[in-house]
C-alpha cells in the first residue's frame, strides 16, 4: 500500500545529485588523479601543537588517503587481530566530528606488510556515491549518508585473486563506471563496475603478476572516456564503456607508482621516466630521462613540469618536453605518499610524518617542514585552503591560513 | 563547471517546485517491517545475498531492517546461522544503523543473552558483544570471566587478555599459573608468542613449535626440476604412486628446531632455484571427521592429505604468514598421512630466498590436532 512520506527525503536525493565541486578532493591524487590541486592559499608552517583544526583518531589502520567531497572528508580503516574488520568514515570537515561509521567484514584475504593495510586503495566519488576497495578485494559501494548501495566480494567471485603483501590500488569512476585492478599471481582482472547497480559493466583478464598502481582517467579523440592501467610489463588503455583495450605499451614499468599524465603525453616509471604518447604510432618513448626516478611515490606532472622523488628521497623537477631536469633538492626520510602540487608549491609528506612544501618557481627551494606524530604512507589531500594528513591511525586536518 | 554548477542549481530549484505540488510517495517495498516475524523474514532473505545482481532491492531490504523498531534488532541476529558473506554485509548494514537509531532503547541485557549462547554463529555474537561492550561495558566485560574456552576466537581472546591483565601486580606463583592457564586458552598466534615469552622470561621454557601444533617430522625427496615455474604442475615419481604412498625409502628425515616448526629446504637439500621438492609426514588425528589443514610458505605448494588433494597455491615469494593457506580436509582416526610439494622459483632478489613451508592441522579456531607418532 502507497503512503506518503516526508519532503526532506527528495530533497536530500536531489543534494546528493548534484555534481562534485571543483573544491573537492574526490578520488586518489585528487580530481582526475593528477596530484594537482587548484590553486589555492594553504597554510605553510604546522605543527601538533600549531594550526591544525582538528584531529581524528581512526578505528584501524591504513594507508588509505581521505577524500574530500562537499562537506564530508571520508576514510577507510581496518582492524581486529586478521584486520578482517573493514571500516568507512565521514567526517564533518569543519568540525573532525564523525558523521557517519560503517563497517564491513572482509571477504578476501587479509594479509599484508607491515608498509601496507588491508585499508590501503583510496575510496573514489562522483559526487554522489563513494567507492572503497579493500586489499581482500571487497569494494562497497555507499551514498553520502553512508547507505549501502551495493558490494562486490571480488575474491569469493574469483578466489584466487589477493596478494598477500597486500593489495594498494584505489578504484577509479569513469563514465558511470568504477573500474578497479586486481593485478596479482592468482586471478587477475580489471573489472568495470556500474555504479548505480554495482553490476558488471565489463571484465578483462589480466596479467598473473602483482602491481600496485592504480587506473588513470583518460580522455582520447577516438575514444572518450578511457581507463589507463599498469603492470611491471607496460601499459593498457581500455575504453571506460566497454573494456575494449584500445593501446598497449610494452616495457618494463615500475610496479608501484603510476604513470602520470599531462597533455596527453604519459610519464610511466620505466627505468626512470620514458614518456610515451597513445597517439603517437611509434611505441618508442618521446624521451627517456634517468635522472628523473621515482622510488615509491608517483610522478607528478602539471603544466610543462614533471616531479619524483627518488628512492633517496630526492626530488627533482624536469621538463615535459624533453625531460631535462630543471633542478632537483633533497628532502629528508623515506617517501610512500606521492607528492601533490597547490599552484607552484609542492607538497610532499614522508613516512616520518615530515611534510615538506617546496616551491617550484625557479630553482626548487623547501619553503617549510612541518611535522607530525605518527607513520605516514597516505598521500595527502588538499580542498578549500586544507591539507589534510592521515597517519595509520589519526586523520589530521590542517586549517586553512 | 560553471555550466555545470548552473544546471545542478536548476535541478535543484525544479526538485523544490515538484516536489511541493507532488509529495514523495514510497512503496511498501521501502515501508519498515510492521512485525517482527517479517523483519526477522526480511532479515534471514538479506543474510543469503549472493552474487552482484539484484543490489537495488537488497540496500533497500537493508533500508527496512534499518528503520525496525529497537526490540526486534536482537532476534534479527539469529539470520547469521545462514549468512553468507555479503549477505552477513548487508544485514549488518542494515542492523547498525538500525542499532544507531535505537540508542539506549536497545536492552543491554537482551544483547547480553545472546553473547553467552555458544551455539549461535561466533560472528554474530561478536558483533553483539561490541554493541554491549558500547552501551554497557562493564556486563560486557563481566561476561569475559566465562570465556576462556569459548568457541568464538575474538572472544576467547579478549577473555585471556582480561585474565592476563588482571594479574600484571599480582605475585609471581598467580601470575605464573595465570599465564599457563592462558597459555592453554590462547588460539592466536601472537598471544600465544607473547605468554610463552613471558614464562620463558619467568623460568618456564615452552615449545611454542608444540604448542601451535606445528608438524615438525617430515621425509623430503630429492629436488626436481622446476625451471620456470614448469615443474608445479608436472607429476614427478612421488606424486604419480597417489593416491597410494609415495616410495620414500631413499628421502631424508628432518626434524624441524624452528619455533614454527618451518622445514628449510635450502638447508635441507641445497640453496637452489628452479626446483621443487616433497615432503611427506605421518600425523596422528584424534578423530575421524573434518579438520583445517594450514600452511605458510613463500613458494608455491600443493598439499594432499591421505593421497587426495587439498589445495594448490601457484604464488611465488607474495609473503609468508603461519596459516597462510587453509583449506578442509577429511581425516581418519589414528594415522593419516600429508604430502607437501614445495616449488621454488628462478628470482634473484634477496628476498625471494627462501624455499620452506610450515604446516599444522587444527579446528576452525585454530586448536592443534595433530600428534606425530613417536
Amino acid at each position: 500500500m502507497l503512503t506518503t512520506r516526508r519532503l526532506p527525503m527528495l530533497l536530500i536525493m536531489m543534494l546528493c545529485c548534484l555534481p562534485a565541486s571543483a573544491a573537492d578532493w574526490p578520488e586518489f591524487l585528487g580530481p582526475r588523479g593528477r596530484g594537482v590541486a587548484p590553486e589555492q592559499g594553504i597554510r605553510t608552517h604546522w605543527s601538533a601543537a600549531e594550526g591544525i583544526a582538528w584531529k581524528a583518531e581512526l578505528p584501524g589502520r591504513g594507508a588509505s588517503s581521505p577524500i574530500v567531497v562537499g562537506d564530508l572528508v571520508v576514510v577507510t580503516a581496518s582492524s581486529g587481530v586478521r584486520q578482517d574488520q573493514l571500516h568507512m568514515l565521514a567526517i564533518d570537515k569543519a568540525s573532525g566530528r564523525t558523521i557517519w561509521h560503517r563497517r564491513f567484514w572482509a571477504t578476501g584475504r587479509t594479509l599484508a606488510h607491515p608498509t601496507s593495510a588491508v585499508a590501503a586503495g583510496t575510496p573514489a566519488c562522483d559526487g554522489r556515491t563513494i567507492v572503497a576497495l579493500y586489499s581482500s578485494c571487497d569494494l562497497f559501494a555507499v551514498d553520502l549518508n553512508g547507505r549501502l548501495l551495493w558490494q562486490r566480494n571480488l575474491a569469493v567471485e574469483h578466489p584466487r585473486s589477493g596478494n598477500d603483501v597486500g593489495m594498494g590500488s584505489s578504484p577509479r569512476i569513469v563514465d558511470g563506471t568504477a573500474v578497479v585492478q586486481i593485478d596479482c599471481q592468482g586471478d587477475a582482472f580489471a573489472l568495470g563496475v556500474d555504479m548505480v547497480t554495482g553490476a558488471d559493466r565489463w571484465i578483462v583478464p589480466r596479467e598473473k603478476i602483482a602491481s600496485w598502481s592504480s587506473p588513470l582517467a583518460m580522455t582520447t579523440p577516438e575514444d572518450g572516456a578511457c581507463v589507463l592501467l599498469q603492470n611491471p610489463h607496460g601499459l593498457d588503455l581500455h575504453r571506460a564503456a566497454d573494456g575494449k583495450t584500445v593501446w598497449s605499451w610494452k616495457g618494463e614499468c615500475s610496479g608501484i607508482p603510476m604513470t602520470a599524465e599531462s597533455g596527453s603525453v604519459l610519464h610511466v616509471p620505466s627505468d626512470g621516466i620514458a614518456a610515451v604518447s597513445p597517439s603517437a604510432g611509434d611505441a618508442t618513448p618521446a624521451w627517456r630521462s634517468t635522472k628523473l626516478s621515482c622510488g615509491m611515490a608517483s610522478p607528478l606532472a602539471w603544466g610543462n613540469s614533471i616531479a619524483c622523488i627518488n628512492r633517496a628521497g630526492v626530488l627533482g623537477i624536469g621538463d615535459t618536453a624533453d625531460g631535462r631536469l630543471r633542478g632537483q633538492i633533497r628532502l629528508a626520510g623515506s617517501f610512500w605518499a606521492s607528492p601533490i602540487v597547490v599552484g607552484t608549491t609542492i607538497i610532499a609528506a614522508n613516512k616520518e610524518g615530515r611534510t615538506f612544501l617546496v616551491s617550484t618557481e625557479g630553482e626548487p627551494k623547501i619553503v617549510a617542514e612541518n611535522e607530525l606524530p605518527g607513520t605516514f604512507t597516505a598521500t595527502p589531500a588538499v580542498a578549500d585552503g586544507s591539507v589534510y594528513l592521515r597517519s595509520e591511525t589519526t586523520l589530521w586536518k590542517v586549517a586553512a591560513p | 563547471m560553471r555550466q555545470a554548477n548552473a544546471l545542478a542549481t536548476f535541478l535543484f530549484g525544479l526538485a523544490i517546485v515538484a516536489s511541493a505540488s507532488h509529495p514523495a510517495t514510497v512503496s511498501a517495498a521501502e515501508e519498515p517491517p510492521q512485525t517482527m516475524a517479517e523483519a526477522v523474514a526480511i532479515a534471514t532473505d538479506l543474510a543469503k545475498a549472493a552474487g552482484p545482481r539484484g543490489q537495488t532491492a537488497l540496500a533497500q531490504q537493508a533500508d527496512r531492517i534499518a528503520a525496525m523498531p529497537a526490540a526486534w534488532i536482537v532476534p534479527c541476529l539469529a539470520a547469521y546461522a545462514d549468512a553468507t558473506p555479503a549477505g552477513a554485509n548487508w544485514l549488518r548494514s542494515g542492523l547498525e544503523r538500525a542499532v544507531d537509531r535505537a540508542g539506549d532503547s536497545l536492552s543491554a541485557e537482551a544483547i547480553a543473552a545472546v553473547v553467552v549462547e555458544r551455539k549461535q554463529p561466533a560472528r554474530m555474537r561478536t558483533l553483539a558483544f561490541g554493541w554491549l561492550r558500547e552501551r554497557d561495558p562493564s556486563r560486557a566485560d563481566g561476561l569475559l570471566d566465562g570465556m576462556l574456552d569459548d568457541p568464538a576466537i575474538d572472544l576467547r581472546r579478549e577473555a585471556v587478555e582480561k585474565q592476563l591483565t588482571a594479574v600484571v601486580n599480582a605475585e609471581d606463583g598467580v601470575q605464573q599459573a595465570t599465564h599457563r592457564k592462558c597459555l592453554a586458552a590462547a588460539r592466536d598466534v601472537d598471544q600465544i608468542e607473547r605468554i610463552a615469552a613471558w614464562l620463558s622470561e619467568h623460568g618456564e621454557k615452552v615449545n611454542v613449535a608444540r604448542v601451535l601444533g606445528f608438524v615438525r617430522n617430515w621425509r623430503v625427496s630429492e629436488a626436481y626440476d622446476n625451471a620456470k615455474g614448469g615443474g608445479f604442475a608436472r607429476v614427478f615419481p612421488p606424486e604419480a604412486a597417489l593416491p597410494g604412498r609415495p616410495e620414500t625409502g631413499q628421502w631424508k628425515a628432518v626434524a624441524s628446531a624452528d619455533k614454527h616448526g618451518a622445514i628449510d629446504l635450502n638447508a635441507v637439500i641445497a640453496t637452489k632455484k628452479g626446483v621443487l621438492a616433497y615432503a611427506i609426514a605421518d600425523i596422528v588425528m584424534p578423530r575421524s571427521g573434518q579438520a583445517e589443514v594450514r600452511i605458510g610458505s613463500p613458494c608455491a605448494v600443493t598439499v594432499w592429505v591421505n593421497g587426495r588433494p587439498v589445495m594448490t597455491h601457484e604464488i611465488y615469494h607474495a609473503s609468508e604468514a603461519i596459516d597462510q593457506y587453509v583449506a578442509p580436509a577429511e581425516f581418519r582416526e589414528g594415522v593419516n598421512t600429508v604430502l607437501v610439494k614445495c616449488c621454488q622459483n628462478e628470482q634473484t632478489e634477496p628476498w625471494a630466498a627462501d624455499w620452506k613451508f610450515q604446516l599444522r592441522v587444527c579446528d576452525p579456531i585454530g586448536s592443534p590436532l595433530a600428534t606425530q607418532p613417536e
